[in-house]
């Protein structure tokens, strides 16, 4: 059936991880899910899912412990999203998408704390959702394991040389090595996802096993960028581990990387298989609300065409997926024009200090939403009975530096599809 | 009375002319298979390479294990056109009526004293079934003709595959010949005179011709202007004997003529003045003209294909097991321009064929580009304004292989574009991808500029530059991009993403030169994978377009200096 020819249940705007999480958890309450979304910042993802390392922010605390985390959030910002969340909810919800992503090819080791993954950089980043070709990573630096780390000339974005500059104190036996890529030679610049890709074919894969295991020598981890396929990384990862008869871990590199374009691909056959209708290459230009019925205007390559649910999820992002827009005077939500909280004037956005421990007041602002996570005016009145809004776009909270994206995106579309599937069920809508 | 008229010897000696004349045109037309050349690589084969790789081919298909296959689709695909009726079930009849009543009729008519009389002891001309047959096959050959002929002109609307006007004239000759036999038999059917001239042979005598002129009269039709009235039963009686012991034997009823009856009958008023006319005579002439001038025509008209395309079948067959040589191939290019028969098949499923009809140039279409191949590889030089338009067409072509697929006599049309683009690009007309790639891109962007005295705006695109103010220049296009991925060391000159950058300081001159934008496989993953959302598929092709019209007449005005 056409996407216009149905009132659908449900429209999602936006195809971050909140979008696709709020996408997946309504179409497996069996409501019918219309997915738009035109790009998707999943591919500057990492991999990596946080849910909360870092509370207070202005001291940096970081936490092993997320539940914990989150229940001192609760004490000390009790109108930040996360805690509205709460733990427990936020556990359910992030297990549920991980099993989601492993089902669609995307494999996350079981968790119930935060890891700490080395990084490209040489810092360790406290997550809570590991994949599985990355485990090997935390438990190397933990155990303190001797271990290689693979360079690929040509590869700007990941070098080896400066992770071992910068962890060396810490990690006494890394070390590292720099290879030539098979095929690469007089090739400038190598482009991850080429490499992940080529790695995929077993002439290749053979031919880097090959220059690798002489390396090893003592080492009891090897790790590489996270090159180690693409939409095959379980099986090229496990079939490095097999050739090199040691535990072999990804990297993950500066953004685009490679596992970001995995977790995208990984979202959309989930999306699928939990049966979400998508339109790809849309973009929300207008929404109209009656008493019952959204009507939404999409805009593509070959012009407009409506649709029409009895819901919908805002999930558009900040400012870089455009789901909020900061002019000269103010910060708008462009689609509807909802109600921003923030500073009182654009002096007050910033403070002095560029990196000031505490972060600055743009980054917290953002719609404000009731107990169902429905926006709200500037004096707590819901704009409509049924839009929601879920994500990085929501006020009162500082995702980059509490170390909380991910969780904030999955848990808040959790929470605010239970909300609303308890309200269909009162209006007896499903 | 045929016998009589080719003892004269005139006929005969018109037959022999025609046969001469058909003999030499095939031979004419079998050279012309090891002659033409069309591609580059055809001129790298000598004219005898190309007779032995002929030779070789066919003494390889008959002695090869591959023998079964090959008669097994001669016969479905030639004699039982298998590929024809995939296409189009209605052409499918069309062709069968056209093509079996035409041999039923040479063998069983025309060819009576050769075939007919040796194949069936009592074959008599008017006696049945031979009398009905011939009825029943000139009406199949009359509606094969119908069948090919009708609602060509609603099939293909304003763009048309090509013609020759001389196709058209065969198939006028058919029906010439086979409305002149109806007319013929008919005439014979209710002349008195061709009555006479047989009671004369017969030596039937004046008292047994009354009865009889009656009986033929009323039961074959013979229009006696002086028996009117009601017949005498007695006699009537007697005639119906001696109808038993003179005529039967070689006579059935005319009834069963079921065409050429009832003409008779309508004629039958003006039969004495016919016979007065020797209109007989005159139809004759007409048919057996008809016939020889086919006869002689043959080689030089679209019915060629008899003789072409059941060769290309056959080398199809051969083809698809086991790759041809290169003489092979440049062969089956030059059958394939008699094989051809213009049908206008593979234009219905040409990728470009609405492209055809937006952009009002024919040449875009297979039918057309298959006489164009020709064109562009045998005249050395071609008007400027009509190899503009060839190599439009030439190079429009998605490769998509549907026409090859289609075509109902087994051309490898594939190959025979690749080497009419072969042709056209080294006589000055390569495909945009290829020139444009002969200067680097900051080459073009300059003599863009000098020729226009300002750095020009490439616009407009459909995008704009509010729409790349949202690239963030991650990489993320030329990271998913196989083209980038598989250029190896021999790179594109600009990533997909320094594409965009250009797109977004506005240097859209520079970007159109880019080798980048014509290597572009338009795979689509850049803009699936775009986290900005920007059509960077959509904008390579924008940008293929706009240098093909902006870079164009740049390189045509350096060519011209």
């Amino acid at each position: 059936m056409n996407s216009q020819d149905q009132l659908w249940d449900v429209a999602v705007v936006g195809a971050g991880i909140a979008g696709m999480s709020a996408a997946i958890f309504a179409a497996s309450k069996g409501l019918s899910v219309l997915h738009i979304g035109n790009g998707s910042g999943l591919v500057f993802g990492s991999g990596l899912l946080d849910v909360l390392a870092v509370h207070p922010v202005k001291d940096s605390t970081v936490h092993e412990d997320p539940w914990h985390g989150i229940e001192l959030l609760r004490k000390d910002e009790p109108s930040n999203p996360l805690a509205l969340v709460g733990p427990k909810a936020m556990e359910v919800a992030v297990n549920q998408i991980m099993e989601a992503l492993g089902k669609a090819g995307m494999p996350y080791e079981p968790s119930t704390t935060n890891h700490f993954v080395p990084t490209s950089m040489g810092t360790l980043k406290g997550t809570f959702g590991v994949p599985t070709t990355m485990t090997s990573g935390a438990k190397a630096f933990e155990n303190k394991w001797p271990t290689l780390l693979i360079e690929i000339r040509g590869l700007r974005e990941f070098s080896a040389a400066q992770m071992v500059h910068t962890m060396g104190d810490k990690w006494p036996g890394l070390r590292f090595e720099k290879i030539e890529f098979p095929d690469s030679k007089g090739v400038f610049e190598l482009y991850a996802t080429h490499l992940a890709t080529a790695l995929e074919t077993n002439k290749t894969r053979q031919a880097v096993i090959d220059i690798v295991r002489p390396l090893i020598g003592d080492a009891k981890a090897v790790g590489f960028p996270a090159i180690l396929g693409l939409s095959e990384s379980t099986a090229v990862h496990k079939a490095f581990e097999d050739a090199l008869g040691v535990p072999v871990f990804e990297i993950p590199t500066m953004p685009t990387s490679v596992p970001g374009l995995r977790l995208k691909h990984s979202f959309e056959v989930a999306a699928a298989a939990a049966g979400v209708s998508r339109r790809v290459q849309s973009v929300v230009t207008g929404v109209k609300f009656d008493n019952d019925i959204a009507t939404l205007t999409l805009q593509d390559a070959t012009g407009n065409q409506e649709v029409q649910a009895k819901a919908v999820i805002l999930a558009t992002g900040r400012f870089m997926g455009r789901g909020l827009f900061a002019d000269r005077e103010k910060v708008r939500e462009p689609l509807l024009d909802l109600f921003v909280e923030q500073p009182e004037s654009r002096e007050n956005w910033h403070s002095r200090d560029f990196f000031a421990k505490s972060g600055h007041a743009i980054n917290r602002c953002g719609l404000l939403v009731d107990s169902k996570w429905r926006p709200t005016d500037a004096f707590g009145a819901v704009v409509w009975p049924r839009l929601y809004a879920v994500g990085s776009i929501l006020a009162r909270q500082d995702w980059m530096r509490q170390k909380s994206g991910s969780g904030l995106a999955i848990g808040t579309a959790w929470a605010a599809v239970s909300a609303m599937s308890d309200d269909f069920g009162s209006i007896g809508g499903v | 009375m045929e016998d009589t008229v080719f003892n004269g010897g005139f006929f005969t000696k018109a037959l022999w002319i025609a046969l001469g004349v058909c003999c030499l045109g095939l031979l004419w037309r079998l050279v012309s298979w090891l002659v033409i050349k069309i591609g580059p690589d055809a001129k790298e084969v000598s004219f005898f390479q190309r007779l032995g790789a002929a030779i070789i081919g066919g003494i390889k298909a008959i002695f090869s294990k591959r023998l079964p296959g090959i008669i097994g689709g001669f016969v479905l695909d030639s004699l039982l056109q298998r590929r024809l009726f995939k296409v189009s079930k209605k052409r499918w009849l069309g062709h069968m009526l056209l093509f079996y009543g035409c041999l039923v009729l040479i063998v069983m008519h025309a060819l009576h004293v050769l075939l007919a009389d040796k194949l069936f002891s009592d074959y008599q001309a008017t006696l049945n079934p031979f009398l009905l047959l011939r009825n029943v096959f000139g009406v199949a050959t009359l509606v094969g003709v119908v069948l090919m002929t009708s609602g060509r002109k609603k099939d293909w609307g304003k763009v048309r595959p090509a013609r020759l006007p001389i196709d058209a004239l065969f198939g006028i000759l058919v029906v010439v010949i086979v409305v002149t036999g109806f007319l013929l038999e008919a005439q014979k059917m209710s002349s008195p005179k061709a009555f006479n001239r047989m009671a004369e042979e017969y030596g039937i005598d004046e008292d047994e011709i009354k009865g009889l002129r009656w009986v033929w009269k009323l039961d074959y039709g013979v229009a006696f202007p002086d028996l009117k009235g009601e017949p005498d039963p007695d006699l009537l009686e007697e005639g119906r004997g001696y109808n038993e012991d003179y005529c039967v034997g070689c006579h059935s009823k005319p009834q069963h003529a079921f065409v050429s009856y009832p003409v008779a009958k309508a004629a039958g008023l003006i039969a004495t003045s016919t016979d007065a006319a020797n209109v007989d005579k005159g139809l004759l002439y007409i048919h057996i003209f008809a016939c020889f001038f086919a006869i002689a025509l043959l080689p030089f008209t679209r019915v060629f294909h008899v003789v072409a395309d059941p060769i290309s079948l056959v080398v199809r067959g051969a083809a698809s097991s086991a790759p041809l040589s290169k003489a092979g191939r440049v062969n089956r290019r030059a059958l394939a321009m008699d094989a051809c028969i213009r049908c206008g098949l593979c234009d219905f499923d040409c990728s470009v064929g609405p492209i055809a009809k937006w952009m009002n140039n024919q040449e875009l279409l297979p039918s057309r580009k298959v006489q164009a191949t020709r064109l562009v590889a045998s005249r050395s030089e071609i008007k400027a304004g009509q190899a503009e338009r060839l190599a439009v067409g030439a190079h429009l072509c998605t490769d998509c292989g549907r026409c090859t697929d289609r075509c109902p006599v087994g051309l490898d049309l594939a190959d025979l574009w690749d080497a009419g683009r072969g042709d056209l690009s080294s006589k000055g007309f390569p495909a945009p991808a290829v020139w444009v790639k002969e200067e680097p891109a900051i080459a073009w962007a300059e003599a863009l500029g000098a020729e226009l005295g300002r750095v020009p705006p490439a616009g407009p695109l459909t995008a704009d530059r509010h729409q790349f103010s949202a690239c963030v220049q991650c990489q993320t296009c030329t990271n998913v991009c196989p083209v980038v991925a598989n250029s190896g060391e021999d790179r594109v000159d600009l990533a997909p993403q320094q594409v965009m950058n250009l797109l977004r300081l506005g240097m859209n001159d520079l970007a159109l030169g880019s080798k980048m934008v014509w290597d572009c496989a338009t795979c689509y993953q850049c803009q699936e994978n775009c986290p900005e959302g920007i059509r960077v598929t959509d904008i390579m092709l924008e940008l293929r377009g706009a240098a093909w019209r902006q870079l164009g007449p740049v390189r045509d005005r350096r060519r011209s200096i």
